[in-house]
């Protein structure tokens, strides 16, 4: 009988090689790699592009309603866009600024 | 006699700490206690009973009970309150997981975490659901949190008893599909296991998927692995719920960051056998019933321990009669005299 003690060890020593992870299976782990974003990502992140499919009902059958937000957001899309828009230019400057900085405590 | 309002950020249908405070309204009721339910921000299909933080009516004597796990704004107000606090801190998942699959919910996490100390000095008493909960309260200047462990109703889990269906094990996932829950280790582990062992087995995951794009990257993977038979079911109803843990061979949780896991309770109940991850709160609520994975094992120690699980027979007898033990740990009416604990020590 194996107890529950045991089945770890056990298993530890039945365990055959798992395939490498694949590109999908990297990214999971890539972005939890670290608590500070890497500079590209920074860069990604700063312009700022909402994907309107992220806008959905989350309840059952709410298609109808998903369909009605997605439709709010095209008519609002004049609005939103300039938002995007200024704000992406305030964080392509301060990044710009920080990357400034960077370089010069480098100096 | 004073009663008690409960508020928490966000409420909504299948969270787990508006179970909390429905949870703690029948008890309170009970002892002719209840105040209100409230919520910063209340979801469309939240339970019934649950008003706007700004509809919240309390006498001075009164105390205003806190769930928090998380920063809602418009919480502020709640520190602008005359009234007496108790805290229950469920605790906050680290931004880090949610930064590139959800900005939004990252920002509640790193604000959350940062107004904790804010919340502590608001409160004549805190406590934690778990010991590693009431840490996370001392590190935030509580000076005597208490542990009140999460009230699990097993009734809540009411079936009509449909039987299982004889076709291939299945390995059930309990809880939000998100980033911290680590879903990509658990295709893996499942695949190298439906590979090795079980061809005909099955993957459920019962839980509300974090969002569109986090689930379309599930299903990637599940391609990319070559896994067969994976089923992202979102969120049961209880008795749904209550059926999957009846169908299921074992449970499995990889998560990297649990402040309790109330499935793992709901698992015992359900005399289902836990493999899981031993991270944050959960092995002082698994103890000796869990075959547990440490962080160093690789996913194929997972895989092989979902063979065991679900092929030796004595195993599984064992692990479900210790279960039942470390859920009688938890019965609800022991929780109920930690909660009383806690509104005494507040009220005080």
């Amino acid at each position: 009988m194996t107890t529950p003690e045991d089945a770890a060890d056990r298993a530890r020593a039945a365990a055959e090689p798992a395939p490498p992870p694949g590109d999908v299976a990297r990214s999971f782990e890539r972005d939890l790699a670290g608590e500070s974003p890497p500079d590209e990502l920074l860069q990604e992140w700063a312009v700022i592009s909402v994907d309107p499919e992220l806008v959905y009902s989350s309840r059952r059958g709410g298609a109808p309603l998903t369909f009605m937000k997605r439709a709010l957001l095209r008519l609002m899309r004049q609005y939103t866009a300039e938002f995007e828009a200024q704000q992406t230019r305030f964080n392509l400057a301060v990044l710009g600024r920080l990357r400034e900085l960077e370089r010069r405590r480098g100096e | 006699m004073t009663r008690v309002h409960q508020v928490t950020g966000a409420a909504g249908r299948h969270d787990a700490v508006t179970g909390q405070m429905l949870a703690y309204a029948d008890l309170l009721g009970g002892w002719g206690r209840a105040g209100g339910m409230h919520a910063v921000r209340i979801g469309p299909a939240a339970p019934a009973g649950i008003a706007p933080l700004a509809e919240l009516a309390a006498g001075p004597d009164d105390l205003v009970l806190i769930h928090y796990s998380g920063w809602i704004a418009g919480m502020g107000a709640l520190l602008e309150l005359p009234q007496r606090k108790a805290l229950v801190y469920h605790n906050i998942t680290p931004a880090k997981y949610f930064w590139s699959v959800h900005p939004a919910v990252a920002v509640i996490c790193e604000v959350g975490r940062d107004k904790l100390p804010v919340l502590v000095e608001a409160a004549s008493a805190t406590a934690g659901v778990s010991s590693y909960n009431a840490g996370e309260l001392r590190a935030a200047g509580a000076p005597d949190p208490q542990v009140v462990p999460i009230l699990a109703d097993p009734a809540r889990l009411a079936h009509d008893g449909a039987a299982a269906e004889d076709d291939g094990p299945l390995v059930l996932v309990v809880g939000r599909v998100a980033p911290h829950k680590r879903p990509d280790l658990v295709i893996r582990a499942f695949a190298q296991y439906q590979r090795l062992h079980a061809p005909g087995a099955r993957l459920l995951f019962a839980g509300a998927v974090q969002n569109p794009p986090y689930q379309a990257r599930l299903e990637q993977l599940v391609d990319e692995v070559g896994a067969k038979r994976v089923r992202l079911a979102g969120a049961l109803e209880d008795d749904e719920l209550g059926r999957a843990y009846a169908q299921a061979s074992v449970m499995l949780s990889l998560s990297e960051h649990e402040g309790f896991c109330i499935p793992l309770l709901e698992a015992f109940y359900a005399d289902l056998p836990v493999i899981a991850r031993a991270c944050g709160g959960m092995p002082e609520v698994g103890g000796d019933a869990v075959l547990w994975v440490e962080d160093g094992d690789d996913i194929a120690v997972a895989a092989e321990l979902l063979h065991l699980a679900v092929t030796d027979g004595d195993l599984r007898t064992e692990l479900v009669r210790r279960g039942r033990l470390r859920a009688q740990e938890f019965a609800p009416d022991r929780v109920a005299e930690a909660v009383r604990g806690l509104i005494d020590a507040a009220s005080a």
